[in-house]
Formats: C-alpha cells, structure tokens, sequence
C-alpha cells in the first residue's frame, strides 16, 4: 500500500497543478463574455440616448467602461495574464518582419549626393540584395573604385574611409534601435493589448500585433518618421491655474467620472457613505472630475499631475471635450510623460505636464547625443550636440529661459523635461536627472531618432483576419474533441477494460499538456491544436505496446501479476527508444521552426512527455493496484 | 477483441514482391516529380498571397479575367474554403516596374477627384511607394484623409510636424490588388481573411532552415540509432525514412492542382508534417527492431531470418493498432481540422500509411540483405 501512497500523491497533485494552471483561462474566458455583454449594453444604450455621438466617441466611452470594469476588479488583470495565449493565428493580428533599409539611410545621411553617388548606391543596393553582403563596405568599395574618398560623402575631411565605414555601419545598428523604440511607443499610444517588438539578429525588427482589427492603420504606425520637439514648460503658478480652470468646466457641466458608472452602483456607494467623513471619492470625484484623476503633489514644487495608466484615455477625453477646451489658452496643450514611473503599491503612474504649444525647436538640429556616466558626479548624463544653426537657436531660446524648463518630447510624449541651469552658447549641452544609465541611452535614442531618420522595409508579414481565427478555433476544438471520442471509444474496444485504464491515461496526458502550456505562458497555434490532436493518437501507443506483451505474457502461462509486471519491463525500451526520436524530431522544430510551427513542436514535445507519464506512471500505478486488490483486468 | 493473433508468415521470404511494390512506388513518384515538380508557396518562393472572402459566391474564370489584366503577372487563384473564399497569389512582392505608371495614375485621378485643380508635385518614389508635396499643410491633410479614410489607399503624413505637406502613399502587391478588385467588381463586397507577403531574402532563409531542420532531424536519427542499435540498423531505418519522405513527395507531385478544395503545396506547416512524419515512421522501425533485438539475445543460434521474421509477427497487432489510433486522430483532423490543417492532415494520413509499411517490411529486409552479403554474423 505504502508504493502505492507515493505515487498516487504525485499523480493527484500533477492534475490538481494542471486544473489550477487553467482555472485561469476559463474565468478569463468568463470574464471576456461579461465584458461582451457591457460592450453590447452600453453600445446599444449610447445609442438611444445620444444618437449624435459619432463612432469613434462611442468607441471610446466603451473603451472607457470596459477599462474602469477591468480595474475595479484585480483578478481581471491576473487571469488574462496567466491564462493560455493563443497565436496570431487563432485571435487574429498581424506579425510584420521589419529591416531597416540601409540603402535609404545612406542616402539620407549623405551630404549633397550627386549622380555618382546615387548611381555608385544603387550598384551597391543590387549587389548586396544578392548576395547579401553589408552595403556599407559595398559601397565604400565602388566609391573607391572611382577614386573618391568617402569624406566626400559622409563625416568630415579628417577622417579615413576605413573610420567613416566603421561609423556608418554603427549608425546602421543603431537606426534599428531607434526604430524598435519609435514603433515600440506608438504601438503603445494606439493601444494594441500585448504586443511584441523584438530584436532579431542585428537587422530586423519583429512585431506583433495580436487582435489587429484595422490593418492599414497599424501598417500606418510604421511608416514615416519621428518628431523630436522641444517645448517649454509653463509654470508652476499658470499651470495650476488652467487645471482648476479645466476642473470648474468639468464640474460645472456635470460630467464627472461618476455618470460612467451603473446609476445602481452609485447608489450602493452613496448607501454606505458616511456622513461624518470628509468628501467620499463619490463626492470627491464628482465636484473635482480633473484632479481626482490628475493627482498633485501638494508639496512638490513643480506642477505635473500624476495619471493613473487606466485613467490616461479617461483624463485625454475629458481634456478633449469642447467646454474644456474652450478654457484652456491657445498656446499651450497638456501631453503625457513616455514612461510611466511605478509608484509604492505597484502601480503605474505617468505624468501630466502643461507646455507651449509651439517647439522652440525640431530634433532637425541635432547632430549627436551620447549618454555616458560624469566622472566628477557619478551621475547619468546625455551629451547633445547640435549643428550651428541650431546652436544659434539653442542659445538664445536658453538664455531666455533660464530657470524655466524645457521639456524633450516625442511624437507628442515627453521624455524628459531638465532645468535650464546656463545659457548655452555652443550648442554642447549636457542633460542630466536620469536615474541611471539606462534611462540616459533611452534619451540618447531618443534624442538620436528625432534627428536622424530610420527607414525600415516590411519583409514579411502575416496577417490573419480575426473571422478566420475564430473559424481556426472551432476548428481546431472540434478536431480536438471528435479525436478523443475516436481514440477512446477505439482502445476500449479493443483492449475492453485495460483499454479504459488507457483512456483514464489519455485524459490526464491531455490535462498536463495544456497545464504546462498554461504554466509557461506559452503560446497555443492552430498546428499546436494539431499537434494535441497528434499526441492523442500517439499517446496510447505505449499502452499499445505494454498490453500487447502483457498478452502475450499471460498467453505463455504467467500470472496476472507477473504478466503486468513483465509487460510493463519488456515493453520499456521500446517505448523510450522510439519516443525519445520523436521527441528529438520535435527539438529540431523547434529550433528551426517559427510561430505556429514552433507551436507546433512544443505540444508535441509536452505531449511526449505527458503520454511517457501517463502509460508508464499512471496506468502502472492502476494496474498494480487492481493486481493487489486481486481483481482481474481484462484486456481483451 | 484481437488482429493478428499468433501468426507465423514468412514475411521476409516474400520480400522480392515488397521490393517489387516499393520500387514501382518510387519510380512512379520520381516520373512525377520530374515530370510535374512541386508546387511552393510563398514561403519559400517569395511573393504575395491574399485569401478573400466574399459576399456573394465567385466564379473563378470570371475572377481571372480582371487578376490577368492586373499586370502581375502570373497569378494564382484559388477556392479557399466555401465557395466565396478565393486565394490570389502572385510571384511579385512589389509593383513591377511596368504597371507602376497605372498605380501612379490611379492615385493622382483621386487626388484629382478631391481637389480638382490644387497645384502638386511628385517629390519621391521608391518602388514600394509615392511621396507627393501639397501646396499646404491643409491641403496634404485634406487628401490623405480621403485617400486613406475613404478610398482605401495607404496614405500617410511624412511626419507628424504641423507644418508638414507632403503625403506618402504605400503600394504594395496587396493594395494593388485589393484596390483593383474593389473597382472591377464594386456589387461583391469582400474582406480579407488573410494576407501574407514574404520577401526573398526572408523566402530564401526559411528553405534553408527547412533543408537543416530535415538534415539534422536525420543525423539524430542516424546517430542515436546506431548507438542503441548497430550501425547497419540505422542505415536501414533512414533508408526507410527516405523511402517514406519519397514517395510521399511523388504524391504530392501527382495530387497538386487535382483535387479541389486540396492545395498541396508546400511550405512551411507542410515541412513540420513531415518531419513529425520522419518522426512517426521511425517509432514504428524502432519497435520492430527492438524486438527483433530481444528475439536476436534469446535465440543466439537461429538464422537471422526467421528471427526477424519472428519479431514482425510478434509486434505486427501492435504496429497495426498504434498506426490505427494515429491514422483515426489525422483523420478527424482532415474532417474537422479547416482549410489551414487540410493538406497537413493529408500529408500525415498517407505518410502513416507508407511508413508503417516500411517499417514493417523494407527497414528489416534491407538489414537481411546487409548481413547476407556481409556473412558475417550479426551479434548483439
């Protein structure tokens, strides 16, 4: 009894592992059809009441209630995240292969090209398609072939061509970076859930856009390049002024956070106030709608509201509402900080800040930016240079503001936003006030991509249309389903009883496949589905081979006992040796495969595994018993 | 219930007819491959697919006449699914150079349209895209607006300054496509279902990582069944593989284009199912030799022959059941698994048929042919 003990103790413990591991995909699940039936409410609710609003407000007040449902409810976040995600395939979304066009940077980065330049470019663009080689050294050589020096092209005088080939290939390296964070923020400004941007290689860029719905403006998000401005930030004293300003427009016409919430709700909130505490977040909310999204710090200096992350597309549709915008003066605008800042309770919070309208200045001006430590100081710092023009400009726009603040923002988000300390004349400036070194190379990316270009090409691109990934999911359930029915319905026919001793194995295999997807947070593609489908064709194959020795062995006289336990023995090798290929054949895939392919290895390869366990754990472990409880099992 | 129950056939002695069978297979396949080749996707061809669905059902023929006119080319049309899914595919991944003065036109004629007689320019084109400069940044917003919102096209700011007046327009494949289709046939609404573009260098790396994956998946074999095994084991097995992978291609080469509603092509998912295909075929052999292994330890004196023979009655009910389950689990695949799955499902289905074949009956023979001539003993 005590072999059995063991065992049975690790085998109820995987399955309830494997069912808490996907509890969360079924309450998300759950979750998703309550947020469909609000969309539904609301939407068709919206639409009686004020049938003037035009689409995209309706979108957004959904949007809006659909966010404020998310956050009232922390195990909303928690099991989207831990549940099972499904490949672009099946929700549909795009995934676009990028790599920077390095022909198109050279030509943007020459100084007064001329035909033998563009014609010596072009010669290398084609030679590098081909075969491909690095253009940079591809056109070096041509250019030399005519006898110009590439300082006639690019850097300065001094420097040999081998220096400036050395640069521009980093320049190169570096326009895939610039690029990645330019997509990476407007990726997040447009609001795709959970997409991906990575590095791949030296060269490219891979991103995934699951969910897409409207392809042309996510291909849209891709294209074009950055806007760097600098923008002065108003004081502290005007600032407060205009959010109070903005705050009576709000109140005053009776919008607040409250009206987005069931009536019911708030009167259940109003029910349980107390009269004798100081304003509720009900009152609070509804006399000031702007601060108590935009939260000040009453003894900080300086006048930057702290935005919740859910809060943000709140806040910028209140801000955007006509009375609103009729209080605020023309010359200045509210924009977000890039990067949220993560707070005490984990979380996160982006800053609000009041500039001018008009950029003193365009990255246009800027010729380099460094980040690296200050010896004296230990402190993070940017180095910025720009080219005369803009030196002149830099100059006169920071001796006028000295002790003002001059935010750096980013196609509309704002970076940083330093102290005017000195005049600066030379157009050398050093930026400080990073955490550390990794936020200064942020800057420095930053500040680098408003001022050069990074023009990328789509290499590959997939797109599913979410119709389709919906049909793949039915398709790939059913599979799934239909195939358990055939497979068991088969093995207990054919093996009567052990048969279903082997059905009981194949549950629990298909149980711990989808928990270790679950647990890993891995991905689940349409070939994924196939590859369970697979598994549970493949999977009896051990039971196959035990209760085939098994008969055998009793066939040749031996007891029940000892033919279980023979069989089990005899058949081990053979089931090891031919699993353990295939399970090579899945790294393989893996290894070589992309996407859905790579789904595709991985259930395989999971399947392996949880079949192994199941023929020779599990059902060793139901035999054994029976065996001892002195039962016969049949076996056909 | 049982199959093959305590049987004694001389299955090796009959082995000239499986080599008889074998081979015709494998010349059939080879005439078809040669005669026929096979058909690539974009994948590893390169190029632009689009899978559309329509409203109303389509005509195929009717379709071609306006994708022939559209200057691509060749292209490809397909029913995808029911009969309003179409697959158009061409070799292209950009305009080519002949047709992009209609492209241009076509753009300029909506530009036209929305501001008849405002002053512009071209000031830039690459061959995935047009760069026009308004007179202000009024105007440029107005036409990228309606070009974008309204007409379909890709149309974009250049860069997000407010001063900014000039609009790039995208072309890609697709757009010309897509756009052209919606004219020729503006009472059949369609959307797409999905859209893939595949560059030839991003085509070139995924056959050659196809080509390693296939190479190392049988080096692995080879190696590690010539470790559990001897040498002249493995051989046989990937002999068999081969076999296996062969003739399935000959199939493949013969069916294509055939039947519809079945696009046999391959790519990439095609590659995975062979592999798991190789993978499959070579559970079967190790069964089979693992127990002519054990029959080879306890029978030290008999012939090899009548061992092996013997191995192949005793696992043959097992060889049969395992190849039985997979075959009924790919089976509901190719029913229920969709359009995507369909050629997938039908690779693994007649690949399991002609593996279990060779496991059975080539991967052994081949080994007795090698001990015969070799006369030496085979001894574990």
């Amino acid at each position: 009894m005590k072999e059995f003990r063991f065992r049975l103790i690790v085998i109820l413990g995987l399955i309830a592992l494997s069912v808490y591991l996907l509890h969360f995909t079924y309450a998300d699940y759950k979750n998703s059809q309550k947020l469909e039936k609000i969309r539904e409410d609301v939407s068709s609710n919206l639409k009686k009441t004020s049938a003037q609003l035009s689409n995209d407000k309706i979108q957004t007040i959904i949007e809006a209630k659909l966010d404020s449902v998310r956050e009232s409810d922390p195990s909303y976040a928690r099991n989207k995240a831990k549940r099972i995600k499904l490949g672009l395939d099946l929700q549909g979304g795009m995934y676009i292969v990028m790599e920077v066009n390095t022909a198109k940077l050279l030509e943007k980065l020459a100084k007064e090209p001329d035909q033998t330049f563009n014609q010596a470019l072009k010669v290398a663009e084609n030679e590098s398609k081909l075969a491909d080689k690095d253009i940079v050294s591809v056109l070096a050589r041509q250019l030399q072939s005519k006898g110009i020096r590439l300082s006639r092209y690019f850097g300065t005088i001094r420097e040999t061509d081998d220096e400036i080939v050395a640069k521009l290939t980093k320049q190169s390296e570096d326009a895939v970076t610039r690029a990645m964070e330019i997509i990476r923020t407007r990726i997040d400004k447009y609001g795709v859930s959970e997409p991906s941007i990575q590095k791949q290689g030296s060269r490219r860029i891979v991103v995934e856009l699951p969910g897409v719905a409207k392809e042309e403006e996510a291909k849209q998000l891709l294209q074009g390049s950055a806007l760097l401005e600098f923008k002065i930030l108003k004081e502290p004293q005007f600032t407060i002024d205009v959010m109070q300003k903005v705050d009576q427009a709000l109140a005053g016409s009776g919008i607040a956070d409250s009206t987005l919430k069931d009536s019911s709700e708030v009167a259940k909130a109003e029910a349980k106030k107390d009269t004798t505490k100081q304003l509720s977040k009900e009152e609070f909310s509804k006399q000031h709608p702007f601060f108590s999204l935009a939260m000040i710090n009453p003894q900080s200096q300086t006048a930057e509201a702290y935005v919740k992350e859910s809060d943000k597309a709140k806040l910028s549709l209140m801000i955007n509402r006509p009375e609103v915008q009729k209080v605020i003066p023309n010359n200045v605008e509210f924009l977000y900080s890039a990067k949220p800042f993560t707070a005490q309770d984990g979380s996160k919070l982006f800053l609000l800040y009041c500039v001018n309208k008009n950029p003193e200045l365009t990255g246009g001006y800027i010729t380099d930016a460094k980040a690296n430590i200050d010896p004296s100081s230990s402190q993070a710092e940017v180095s910025m240079t720009m080219n005369s023009e803009g030196a002149r400009e830099w100059a006169r726009i920071t001796g006028a503001n000295i002790n003002k603040r001059i935010a750096i923002v980013l196609d509309g988000q704002i970076y940083s936003a330093p102290n005017v300390i000195n005049k600066i004349p030379n157009g050398q400036s050093q930026i400080t006030g990073m955490k550390d070194l990794e936020e200064a190379k942020l800057m420095e990316i930053v500040l680098k991509a408003g001022a050069l270009p990074a023009p990328v090409e789509i290499m590959e691109q997939r797109t599913v249309g979410p119709s389709l990934g919906q049909d793949s999911i039915s398709s790939g359930t059913n599979s799934a389903l239909v195939g358990f029915l055939i497979v068991a319905i088969f093995m207990w026919v054919y093996y009567h009883k052990a048969g279903a001793i082997a059905d009981v194995a194949l549950v629990t295999t298909i149980l711990f496949v989808l928990g270790v997807l679950a647990g890993f947070g891995a991905t689940l593609t349409l070939p994924g589905i196939a590859g369970i489908v697979l598994t549970m064709g493949m999977a009896v194959d051990a039971n196959v081979l035990i209760y085939e020795r098994m008969r055998e062995e009793i066939a040749s006289g031996k007891t029940m006992r000892a033919s279980v336990t023979a069989g089990f023995q005899h058949a081990l090798p053979a089931i090891i040796d031919s699993n353990l290929v295939t399970f090579f054949t899945g790294v393989i895939l893996y290894q070589f495969g992309s996407g859905p392919v790579q789904g595709f290895a991985l259930t395989l390869m999971v399947g392996i595994i949880s079949s192994l366990f199941g023929a020779l754990v599990i059902t060793r472990v139901i035999f054994e018993y029976m065996v001892y409880k002195n039962q016969h099992v049949s076996i056909g | 219930m049982r199959i093959f129950e305590n049987i004694n056939y001389d299955f090796l002695g009959k082995r000239k007819y499986f080599y008889i069978l074998s081979g015709t297979l494998l010349l059939l396949g080879f005439i078809n491959l040669a005669i026929r080749g096979l058909q690539f996707g974009i994948d590893f061809k390169g190029g632009t697919e689009i899978v559309l669905e329509f409203q109303k059902p389509i005509n195929i023929s009717n379709l071609r006449t306006y994708t022939d006119k559209m200057g691509l080319g060749n292209v490809e049309l397909k029913t995808f699914g029911r009969e309003t899914g179409v697959l158009v595919r061409t070799e292209m991944q950009e305009i080519p150079g002949g047709i992009f003065p209609r492209v241009t036109s076509a753009i300029e004629a909506n530009i036209n349209k929305i501001l008849p007689g405002a002053p512009y320019k071209k000031v830039d084109s690459s061959a995935n895209s047009i760069t026009y400069q308004f007179a202000n940044a009024d105007t440029a917003n107005q036409v990228i607006n309606y070009l974008f919102n309204t007409e379909g096209f890709q149309a974009g700011k250049v860069s997000n300054e407010l001063s900014n007046r000039q609009m790039i327009v995208r072309v890609g494949i697709s757009d010309w496509i897509k756009d052209n289709l919606k004219q020729k046939m503006p009472d059949n609404a369609f959307k797409v279902l999905k859209e893939d573009k595949v560059g030839p260098k991003v085509g070139q790396e995924l056959k050659t990582n196809a080509v390693l994956a296939v190479f190392f998946a049988l080096i692995v074999i080879l190696i590690y069944l010539g470790f559990r095994f001897k040498l002249i084991f493995a051989v046989g097995a990937v002999i068999a593989l081969f076999h296996d992978v062969l003739i399935t291609l000959g199939l493949y080469a013969l069916l294509y284009n055939v039947i519809p509603g079945l696009n046999l092509e391959i790519n990439l998912t095609i590659v995975a199912a062979f592999l798991t295909l190789i993978g499959y075929s070579n559970n079967d052999t190790v069964v089979v030799f693992d127990r002519v292994r054990e029959t080879m330890k306890l029978h030290k004196t008999v012939d090899l022959e009548k061992n092996i023979n013997d191995a192949i009655n005793k696992t043959l009910s097992r060889t049969i059941l395992t190849g039985t389950t997979t075959l009924l689990a790919v089976f509901v695949l190719l029913i229920f698994g969709g359009e995507v799955l369909r050629s997938f499902a039908f690779t693994l289905f007649f690949g399991i048929i002609i593996g279990t074949y060779s496991s059975i009956f080539v991967a052994s023979s081949l080994v007795l042919e090698y001990s015969k001539k070799m006369k030496g003993k085979l001894e574990f």
